[in-house]
């Protein structure tokens, strides 16, 4: 058998353990819609635009394909579902394709209720674990440890040796440090571009030496997560590293609608300030959105699993048709 | 000014702590965030290196530098000397300039040689490079590594030592990339 068909082969593979693991835990898996009319506005996120046609009336509707199930998932979390789960392409438009990005890509997205971020960390160590043990010749080994968990704020001064906090929504503080550790600074940059010049420089490299969880990002980058009651200038975010991968990306969800309302419109003044199409709220997903209840969610890399196990570093291996073969 | 996708090994940025040549480069899409480039960069005048990120949307000043067709003479205790093919003008780069590239080298190569004000600056290996590996041990336990990936070190021509998936064997040719020093592909 040819290294290709392996690969291919893992990746088949590892879809179908993450399923059996959901399908184990009386997870439901859900078959969420691709399409939809209004896609998440995640400012650094593209979605990809088509135009749909009801052929007796000749209506024509705008859509997009999804970049992740979320909104979707929290509206089934509203109509009373409490663990879901899907796993299905998500699509990503102006991403670099290199290695680790593929324009249509698989992953597993699940929720549930009544948990917070530590349990949502305890979910996902357990699924990886759980593939890999069940995986066949798998390239990548993991010892009877727990994943590490680390703040946001003590990975800057480990690795970076910054101190986070005084320097939280000051810019000209945050300025100052960048250009102290050799980082250009631009008129342009915000405080969170600042923040990843340095995080990119000098923590995320480092971060997943052993597998690790990433936790309690600035409430500037809370994106859909609730703010720490008990630290308000963090969100009660994380996401996981295992290598040089970022594997995946959750939160306990927000279900304030006054706050979730604020952030979509901040995030559509980022996008229009940087010359990028908007868009409307979706009213349909704030009007549920008091009733999803308590919960957290996580957006898994399927094939960013599948890269690790199969040993390669480019998601081209694992595609039956790489993206390069198919424009 | 030049855009960063302009960014890549051997360009050279001038800012005002002088000039930095590029010796790696990554673009990231981190999705929480913009898009960056992230670099290593060596100071033409004092050496020293740094690891810096530049958000796409940049400009940043990009000094002209001549790409020249040369061919690797030899290593000695000067370090690894090349010659023009054009006008057989030899040059010398120390061992620290070369860096990790030096591994890679082979003599009467041809390579391409970053040149500014006619010093060389960096070279340009090719991304992939095959070679035979030379040393292997056979796969056994023991290679567990925990959370990365289950490989094995083997050695390659030049004495290169390369992880490798542990299904490669002595004898056989494995493609390289000279980026970052990874295993790519059997050849």
């Amino acid at each position: 058998m040819n290294m290709s068909q392996e690969f291919i082969r893992a990746r088949s593979r590892v879809v179908q353990l993450v399923r059996r693991y959901f399908d184990e835990q009386s997870f439901l898996e859900l078959h969420t819609p691709r399409l939809v009319g209004l896609p998440g506005q995640e400012p650094y996120l593209e979605p990809m635009w088509t135009e749909i046609v009801e052929d007796v009336t000749r209506s024509t509707y705008q859509a997009a394909l999804i970049t992740s199930p979320e909104y979707a998932m929290k509206r089934m979390l509203a109509a009373g579902f409490d663990k879901i789960y899907d796993l299905g392409p998500c699509f990503r438009n102006a991403e670099p394709w290199d290695g680790s990005h593929d324009p249509e890509f698989l992953m597993a997205e699940w929720y549930e209720k009544g948990i917070g971020l530590s349990e949502l960390m305890d979910r996902t160590e357990a699924m990886v674990k759980y593939v890999v043990r069940n995986m066949e010749h798998g390239a990548l080994r993991l010892d009877d440890n727990a994943f590490r968990r680390i703040t946001v704020e003590q990975a800057m001064k480990e690795y970076a040796g910054v101190e986070l906090g005084p320097l939280l929504g000051d810019k000209e503080k945050m300025a100052s440090v960048c250009r102290e550790h050799g980082q250009t600074v631009s008129e342009t940059d915000s405080w969170d571009d600042l923040f990843f010049k340095i995080f990119l420089s000098e923590v995320e490299l480092k971060l997943g030496e052993v597998p690790t969880f990433l936790t309690h990002y600035p409430a500037s980058m809370a994106a859909l997560a609730q703010k720490d009651p008990n630290d308000t200038r963090y969100a009660l975010r994380t996401e996981l590293y295992i290598g040089a991968l970022e594997l995946a990306n959750g939160f306990v969800e927000l279900t304030d609608v006054e706050e979730q309302r604020k952030r979509f419109e901040e995030e559509q003044e980022l996008r229009r300030s940087l010359g990028k199409e908007t868009w409307s709220i979706d009213e349909r997903f704030m009007g549920v959105l008091p009733k999803m209840g308590q919960a957290a969610g996580i957006a898994f890399g399927v094939d960013r699993l599948a890269m690790l196990l199969s040993g390669t570093s480019s998601i081209s291996d694992l595609m039956p048709i790489p993206v390069r073969e198919r424009f | 000014m030049a855009s960063t996708s302009e960014i890549k090994k051997g360009v050279v940025i001038r800012d005002p702590q002088g000039l930095w040549v590029v010796n790696e480069f990554q673009h990231i899409n981190p999705g929480k965030g913009a898009a960056f480039v992230r670099t290593r960069i060596k100071n033409l005048q004092s050496g020293k290196t740094l690891e810096t990120t530049f958000k796409t949307s940049e400009t940043i000043d990009l000094v002209e530098v001549e790409h020249r067709r040369m061919q690797y003479l030899y290593h000695d205790a000067t370090g690894h000397t090349f010659m023009d093919q054009s006008t057989y003008d030899q040059v010398t780069m120390s061992d620290a300039d070369v860096g990790t590239d030096g591994k890679y080298l082979r003599e009467g190569m041809d390579i391409n040689v970053t040149t500014y004000e006619g010093q060389p600056i960096a070279l340009e290996l090719p991304r992939k490079m095959t070679f035979k590996v030379t040393e292997s041990m056979d796969a056994t336990g023991g290679n567990t590594v925990s959370g990365g990936n289950m490989t094995k070190e083997v050695t390659v021509e030049g004495g290169i030592k390369v992880h490798v998936p542990l299904f490669i064997k002595q004898g056989e040719d494995i493609i390289i990339n000279t980026e970052n020093g990874e295993y790519v592909e059997r050849a």
